[in-house]
């Protein structure tokens, strides 16, 4: 665990669809310098959280703190403005917007930017993401690979404090796949935090910091990867499904 | 305002409401198959009745045949319209499915207008009567017509429903709108099903149509009010439910023919009943923007 | 020449203004009701094109316009252009209430709201004829006292102008960029900071505004206001003209609207049968050419203007300034 300030935390969280309770009182704190892995089976709440937290859903119960102020409840951008950047479990980009426009989007949201320094600004990220050579290209015609790399770097336009990622290693190719991993390292060592879901068990463990696992709704381990990889909750957890 | 006219008034507000969820199972029917809002909806409605008066005019066919005449012709008729323009839906090479079934159906629905604004004239035509004369049951009073219409909207409906519950084609149908890939792989052909689909909702747009012609009588432009009524029983009668379709339907049936019983000055209730109907999408649409037809899905219960 | 396709316009517009007054006074009619639908078309694109809103409620607000400015003039006997701007603010404030209605709204639900909410502006102004005159038409005051309609067709032209160059500034500013990304992805363009909300009003009431001062004119202009002009065929028509000619790009869609008008006259002689034709003309163009028949040509015309070849290319769709933020 990390000692840095509190980035983002959530309190006793609730989410219900309709019968199903997909959050049940979760309480989650991202401070600072963390890289946490986020793990559970399928239907366990993953995605359910970080829409919570990130505003994309409203929790039915608790709330939702960023740097300690009070954000549930407002829209998406807020939080976004506030630096929290996510991804989507299915990429979601600008598809008919070319690779530098989709960047450019967040960039051109913050107060007082400025177009010519934000488009220096996302031909620096385009270049890190090896994506450069792409920029005139549609969205829609990059490969799976390329595309999770552009939202990753549109992510990065908001230059944000946190990044919770959904499922970013997904039908990836190996070999994007290394290079993604390489990619979060690099800008976690630069003093990003990072929230990273995936069924790629390797991957998040071969990166994460932090290990959380849900369960059914809830948080049931919460530690260094090594601790939590060993505690019998988890291991019932993932085998007496 | 006496009695006796809120009980006419009730009356044909059930025999509309009838006419209305007839009108508006067919947009449910296509809306779970083809996953499109029909917008010439009511312009097929419109066809249908001419259709049936014209058989009635120059094949000197009794009205009710005239009727299934006209159900049939619609039914192949839009099954090559949906040939023609909405095979594209269901390819994957074609890009924002939503906008082209919008803007294909709404030009339909402007060419289906003026064409029959052409071929039929602007001016109004009455077919004759199923059955002349009216039917009295105390001070109340029904023409023969009103509950001929009601009839056999209800027999339609009743047959649409035995169909979907009771027959292989039915069962595969509803199998298609719940889910198109589960459906192939038990060896269904959901492309045709897209077609009849398509075919069933305008047959029975062209029933209500020939029903309510010689009440109402024919113009080109009638089909407008009923299509948008017809969104606002889907989105009331439960998303996608056939029976939930029929009780939102008379229900608007009888709200509206009451408005205009109640409303202060009848100079303007008529205009004004057409206005409510509108207004209760508009509202329905506010509190259910995106429920319209929630599960995506038909129910037959 | 990068700026090709603008000076090419700019020629275009010069000689229309040169030749204007060797029109006869029927086709100089037809040129200003084509401005007319072009200024329609082009906030109509805005709003369908751009943000992916696809309003059935753009000739409503037309009429709304028209309707406002020409009883506000009758009534209080003011300035016919206060009237018109009157019209404008009505349109503005009335389409960001119905942006702010339907914002949970999309694809065909919002077209189904916009639809609703135009046949009852229709109805209500058919049926409040001790207000409106109702479908015997509103008498409304000449915008120039003038013989002929020259004047009329310089209005057009410059208001047309106008309103292509400010919206065009839009288009091409850091809110055109946002509007674009909210058609492509409302969620992913919230979580990229952008305020899905306040734009899609903003969207909703820009274009009702243009379509306000459309209307404005167009009542000054003919003479009489019926509730017509915002009804449904009304609307069809507008779509076709921004389909037909591309509905994504302001020019295009400003294109479709003239070559309609031109077209409709021309054939003048087919009578009724025009309609459906149009009708057939709209489907065919979404079967097979579905980003409009004259965004071809448009682009020809931006690829001949960009001379520039290799990297140096790749930068041109950076814009330097940045007009609306």
């Amino acid at each position: 665990m990390s000692d840095g300030a509190e980035l983002v935390r959530g309190v006793g969280l609730v989410k219900r669809f309709g019968g199903i309770v997909a959050n049940d009182a979760v309480d989650l704190v991202v401070a600072e310098g963390d890289l946490v892995g986020l793990i559970g089976p399928n239907g366990s709440g993953k995605t359910t959280l970080i829409n919570v937290l990130t505003g994309h859903l409203e929790p039915d119960g608790g709330e939702v703190r960023v740097r300690g102020r009070r954000v549930s409840g407002r829209p998406p951008h807020v939080y976004a403005g506030m630096g929290v950047a996510r991804t989507f479990q299915l990429t979601q980009l600008f598809g008919r917007m070319t690779v530098l426009e989709n960047m450019l989007v967040p960039g051109l949201t913050r107060p007082h930017s400025r177009w010519d320094e934000v488009a220096r600004r996302a031909r620096g990220y385009l270049e890190f993401l090896n994506l450069a050579h792409l920029e005139q290209l549609q969205a829609r015609n990059l490969s799976g690979g390329q595309q999770k790399l552009l939202e990753l770097g549109r992510c990065l336009m908001l230059e944000p404090a946190v990044l919770f990622l959904d499922e970013p290693f997904a039908g990836v190719h190996p070999r994007l796949r290394e290079e993604l991993v390489a990619r979060i390292r690099e800008l976690h060592r630069g003093g990003r935090t990072f929230v990273v879901v995936d069924h790629d068990m390797e991957s998040i463990l071969r990166i994460s910091r932090r290990l959380v696992v849900m369960a059914r709704g809830s948080k049931i381990a919460d530690g260094d990867p090594a601790a939590v990889r060993a505690d019998q909750t988890v291991l019932a957890a993932y085998a007496g499904l | 305002m006496s009695w006796d006219y809120l009980f006419v008034q009730a009356a044909n507000g059930a025999v509309i409401g009838v006419i209305y969820a007839l009108i508006a199972v067919g947009v449910t029917l296509i809306f779970s198959i083809l996953k499109i809002v029909n917008f010439a909806h009511g312009d097929l409605y419109m066809l249908g009745g001419y259709c049936a008066y014209y058989v009635i005019e120059y094949l000197g066919v009794p009205p009710l045949l005239a009727m299934v005449v006209a159900m049939a012709a619609l039914f192949v008729g839009a099954i090559v319209l949906e040939r023609l323009m909405l095979t594209p839906l269901y390819s994957d090479a074609t890009e924002r499915k939503d906008e082209y079934g919008l803007i294909v159906t709404f030009g339909l629905a402007y060419f289906l207008r003026n064409s029959a604004v052409i071929a039929f004239g602007p001016f109004p035509l009455k077919p004759p009567s199923f059955i002349p004369g009216v039917q009295r049951l105390g001070n109340l009073i029904v023409t023969n017509d009103r509950l001929v219409a009601a009839g056999v909207g209800i027999v339609l409906i009743a047959a649409l429903l035995y169909f979907m519950k009771r027959t292989i084609w039915g069962q595969a149908l509803d199998a298609v709108s719940q889910s198109r890939d589960s459906a192939a792989i038990v060896g269904i052909n959901a492309r045709r099903f897209n077609s009849f689909a398509f075919g069933i909702g305008a047959a029975l747009a062209a029933a209500a149509g020939a029903l309510v012609a010689p009440i109402f009588s024919l113009a080109p432009d009638m089909g407008v009010l009923p299509n948008i009524h017809a969104y606002v029983i889907v989105i009331l009668g439960g998303m996608g439910s056939v029976s939930g379709s029929i009780i939102a339907g008379l229900l608007l049936g009888e709200s509206e023919n009451l408005f205009t019983a109640f409303f202060p000055d009848p100079t303007r209730a008529f205009a004004y009943t057409n206005a409510f109907g509108v207004l209760v999408l508009m509202v329905v649409l506010v509190f259910r923007p995106q429920g319209l037809f929630g599960r995506r899905h038909l129910r037959m219960e | 020449m990068r700026g090709l396709p603008v000076y090419v316009l700019l020629v275009v517009a010069a000689l229309a203004l040169v030749g204007a007054d060797r029109l006869n006074a029927y086709w100089m009619h037809v040129a200003i009701i084509g401005m007319y639908y072009g200024i329609l078309a082009a906030s109509w694109s805005l709003l369908a094109g751009y943000v992916g809103l696809f309003s059935l409620s753009h000739t409503a607000f037309a009429s709304i316009g028209g309707y406002t400015s020409a009883l506000l003039v009758k009534w209080l006997g003011i300035p016919v252009l206060l009237g018109m701007g009157a019209g404008i603010v009505m349109c503005g404030v009335l389409g960001g209430a119905i942006g702010w209605v339907c914002l949970r709204m999309s694809g065909p639900y919002l077209a189904i709201f916009t639809l609703a909410f135009s046949e009852i502006v229709r109805i209500t102004i058919s049926t409040e004829d001790d207000v409106t005159a109702g479908m015997a038409g509103l008498h409304t005051a000449p915008l120039f006292q003038s013989a002929t309609r020259l004047p009329y067709f310089y209005a057009a032209f410059a208001l047309l102008a106008a309103s292509l160059l400010l919206m065009g500034l839009l288009v091409r500013s850091r809110w055109g960029l946002f509007l674009r990304a909210i058609r492509e992805d409302e969620q992913a363009a919230s979580a990229s900071g952008v305020a899905v909300a306040r734009f899609r009003i903003l969207a909703f009431a820009i274009a009702s505004a243009f379509a306000g001062l459309a209307g404005g004119f167009y009542a000054h202009y003919i003479g009489i206001m019926t509730p017509g002009v915002g009804d449904l065929d009304e609307m069809a028509k507008l779509v076709v003209m921004t389909v037909i000619g591309g509905m994504e790009r302001l020019p295009t869609a400003v294109g479709g609207a003239f070559v309609v008008e031109a077209l409709l006259e021309v054939l003048r002689s087919y009578g009724q049968w025009r309609l459906p034709l149009f009708g057939v003309l709209l489907l065919l163009t979404m079967r097979f050419a579905r980003n409009g028949l004259l965004t071809p040509l448009w682009l020809q015309l931006v690829r001949l203007g960009d001379t520039r070849v290799g990297p140096l290319a790749a930068a041109r769709d950076v814009p330097q300034k940045d007009s609306a933020a």
